[in-house]
């Protein structure tokens, strides 16, 4: 599945933007920001996943998350969640693509984005990317808008529906409980296939070219999240015959979503010149029809 | 020129009444949003996580109070000072709308006790940051521009009831004072305000650009900035005429046509120059076509196009816009259109992927009106206790 004609013009009007922003600012705006030192990720290899759900399990046990109840309504029964909620961070799906019929599990999670959009959209600066490659969440400064997941072009925030007081809550790449104290993420650590590899973001990414070229019958060529949406720190591989987008990893554009909103936003207000602008001439117009109505008699104003 | 005068009618009658029973019922939802979580109210689901408390009790309510800025612009900056009689009720609306939308963000934040976050963390990459800190500091420029009504009214007659008597003297002070200071620097606030109007108007239109795969193209463009601005600007007459001529209607009083008619021949003028900017934008991104696929984008949008191009049209007849009710109906036709146009871009047109949809419960509807209740509840009671409206003899 290529790129549809809807996101062809979305990405082309990105485009035009950044390079509209380009033109203010040539190092920030000319293709996707991608830091020497990434930090940390993970390989997700959907062709080696067995779809056993111990990264979940982990996932929930390193996190303290309590055990959804799918099969009926008074959460007695455990199944596996259909969606990420505020307490499923991460979860195995199997998918089929429509085009060859095949069948694949792979791992729905937080892609801990290079230039995240729930970061960018954030009024408070709630979300941090850490120098460890994380995207994490801080309760203390967060006002619940819910703005991120509206940015998050992955749906990766999730929100408390049923508290009072809710939090905002997604995967950390285990940033408090495991990164900082030198040990990799939980579920990469369960996973029993090597399907989940934990590790720098450049060396994930040598990594995932050196399948690629060793066994390009079962890969495809592309690695996911390399570039799209200006990088991530999770990256994928998928089967010749399953598209990313059956995945749920669709055909994003390579430029940061934040770049189009930021460029904007401060051409806007660049070293506030052009609000004082608009003020200074708005005052001028003004005292310039007010001593055109004086000198015509009127005096009808406050 | 005659002089604004406090109306001083009956209060209580059958009318208010129903807005207390819109503003019960709203609190009664409310109870639940705050106490039991938005899940036990809304319909708000993970790929929805905005509804219509944002996209009408906000995004509308904002474009709907920009009646004050515009008539601002109009009388007090480039002159028209025969629109005077205007000023004070877009004022005062303005005031009360941007009021009801800090209220409904407030409702909206589920850490609403953290509201204050926004004053001491900043994030300056946001455009909500923007949007926050604009409408914080258009809301108190809009209280100020409403001290001289109440200065007016009250200046050496300050009567507070009961104990608050001994307080007599210091409001009065207060309001000597308040009296002097704003001769001398209205004029700083309503440029003020029309900057800072400009500024947020335009970056509601930013807002929803964070999120290019979800936005459809119909109205994901670098121009939507401003194209929030400029239909904006051709709300703000409208909603001028649509309150005096509901002012007139239900405190019986003398038709304003001769003004507002008048006063609306600006509408066509802002609304071409917004139709243009429009259909230029999707001319020139080649997104024009995407209005001809059958289907509920083409079909929001048409809808939307339509309620401002017959307005559009109507409004530059002179017979039309100095008939009472055909100027209350392309007002009324102007007003739904930038309402469709904002849920267009804040729920129609985002496509927030598979699995979920959204649709208001009742709750949500119950919570909108009783915002909309207390809006012409505070209303009511401003004109009906404070100088806003003109004398008619």
């Amino acid at each position: 599945m290529g790129i549809n004609r809807r996101n062809f013009f979305k990405v082309a009007a990105v485009t035009g933007a950044g390079a509209c922003a380009a033109l203010a600012a040539p190092a920030e705006a000319s293709g996707p920001k991608l830091p020497e030192d990434a930090g940390y990720g993970m390989l997700n290899d959907s062709t080696r996943c067995i779809g056993c759900k111990a990264c979940q399990t982990a996932c929930k046990q390193v996190n303290e998350l309590p055990a959804e109840g799918t099969l009926d309504d008074r959460g007695a029964l455990y199944d596996s969640p259909r969606a990420l909620s505020d307490s499923t961070y991460t979860l195995i799906k199997m998918h089929r693509d429509e085009e060859s019929g095949e069948a694949t599990f792979v791992k729905q999670q937080c892609m801990h984005c290079l230039d995240p959009a729930c970061k960018s959209a954030c009024l408070v600066g709630a979300f941090v990317k850490e120098p460890t490659g994380a995207v994490t969440w801080d309760g203390k400064k967060c006002m619940g808008c819910r703005y991120c997941m509206v940015a998050c072009p992955y749906n990766v925030p999730q929100f408390e529906w049923h508290k009072a007081i809710p939090d905002i809550s997604k995967c950390t790449l285990c940033h408090d409980t495991r990164l900082t104290k030198g040990k990799p993420t939980a579920c990469a650590t369960a996973c029993p296939a090597d399907a989940i590899t934990f590790g720098r973001r450049d060396e994930l990414l040598r990594l995932a070219r050196a399948r690629i070229a060793a066994h390009p019958d079962k890969y495809d060529p592309h690695v996911y999240g390399e570039n799209e949406v200006g990088g991530t720190n999770v990256l994928y591989l998928t089967k010749p015959k399953v598209s990313f987008a059956t995945l749920g990893l669709p055909a994003f554009g390579y430029i940061a979503p934040p770049r189009l909103t930021e460029s904007i936003q401060h051409g806007v207000f660049k070293y506030f010149i052009p609000p004082v602008a608009i003020y200074a001439a708005l005052g001028g117009i003004m005292a310039f029809n007010q001593r055109r109505n004086k000198l015509k008699g009127g005096t009808e104003h406050e | 020129m005659s002089k604004a005068v406090a109306l001083r009618g009956k209060f209580w009658t059958p009318n208010v009444a129903l807005l207390v029973f819109f503003m019960v019922s709203a609190a009664v939802f409310s109870y639940f949003r705050f106490f039991h979580g938005f899940g036990s109210v809304t319909n708000l689901n993970p790929n929805y996580p905005m509804g219509m408390w944002i996209a009408f009790d906000v995004a509308c309510g904002v474009a709907l109070a920009a009646g004050g800025f515009t008539t601002c612009l109009i009388v007090e900056i480039f002159g028209k000072h025969k629109y005077h009689a205007l000023l004070r009720p877009a004022i005062l609306t303005a005031f009360i709308g941007y009021l009801l939308v800090g209220m409904a963000v407030a409702f909206d934040l589920g850490r609403w006790f953290y509201i204050w976050h926004a004053l001491i963390y900043w994030n300056g990459n946001s455009v909500l940051f923007e949007v926050a800190w604009c409408v914080m500091l258009y809301l108190s420029v809009l209280a100020v521009e409403n001290v001289p009504a109440v200065v007016e009214e009250y200046k050496d007659r300050v009567n507070l009831p009961g104990l608050l008597a001994r307080f007599n003297g210091l409001v009065n002070a207060f309001l000597q004072v308040a009296d002097k200071v704003m001769g001398k620097v209205a004029v700083f606030f309503v440029l003020g305000g029309v900057v800072l109007s400009f500024g947020h108007q335009s970056s509601l239109g930013t807002m929803m650009l964070i999120a290019p795969y979800k936005l459809h193209e119909l109205w994901f463009t670098p121009w939507s900035p401003l194209l929030f601005l400029m239909s904006a600007i051709a709300v703000g007459p409208s909603m001028v005429v649509f309150e005096a001529s509901l002012a007139t209607y239900f405190f019986n009083r003398k038709s304003e046509i001769h003004l507002i008619g008048d006063f609306a021949k600006f509408i066509p003028w802002f609304l071409g120059a917004f139709l243009l900017a429009r259909f230029g934008d999707l001319a020139w991104r080649g997104a024009l076509a995407a209005a001809f696929v059958p289907g509920k984008y083409a079909y929001a949008f048409w809808v939307e196009i339509a309620l401002f191009l017959i307005p559009c049209v109507a409004l530059m007849n002179k017979g039309v816009r100095f008939h009472s009710l055909k100027l209350f109906l392309g007002a009324c036709s102007v007003i739904l259109g930038v309402v469709v146009y904002r849920f267009n871009v804040f729920l129609i047109g985002m496509d927030m992927g598979p699995g979920w949809n959204y649709f208001p419960s009742v709750g949500e509807f119950a919570v909108t009106f009783g915002f909309v209740a207390f809006g012409v509840f505070l209303y009511k009671l401003a004109v009906n206790y404070l100088p806003i409206l003109e004398q008619q003899h």
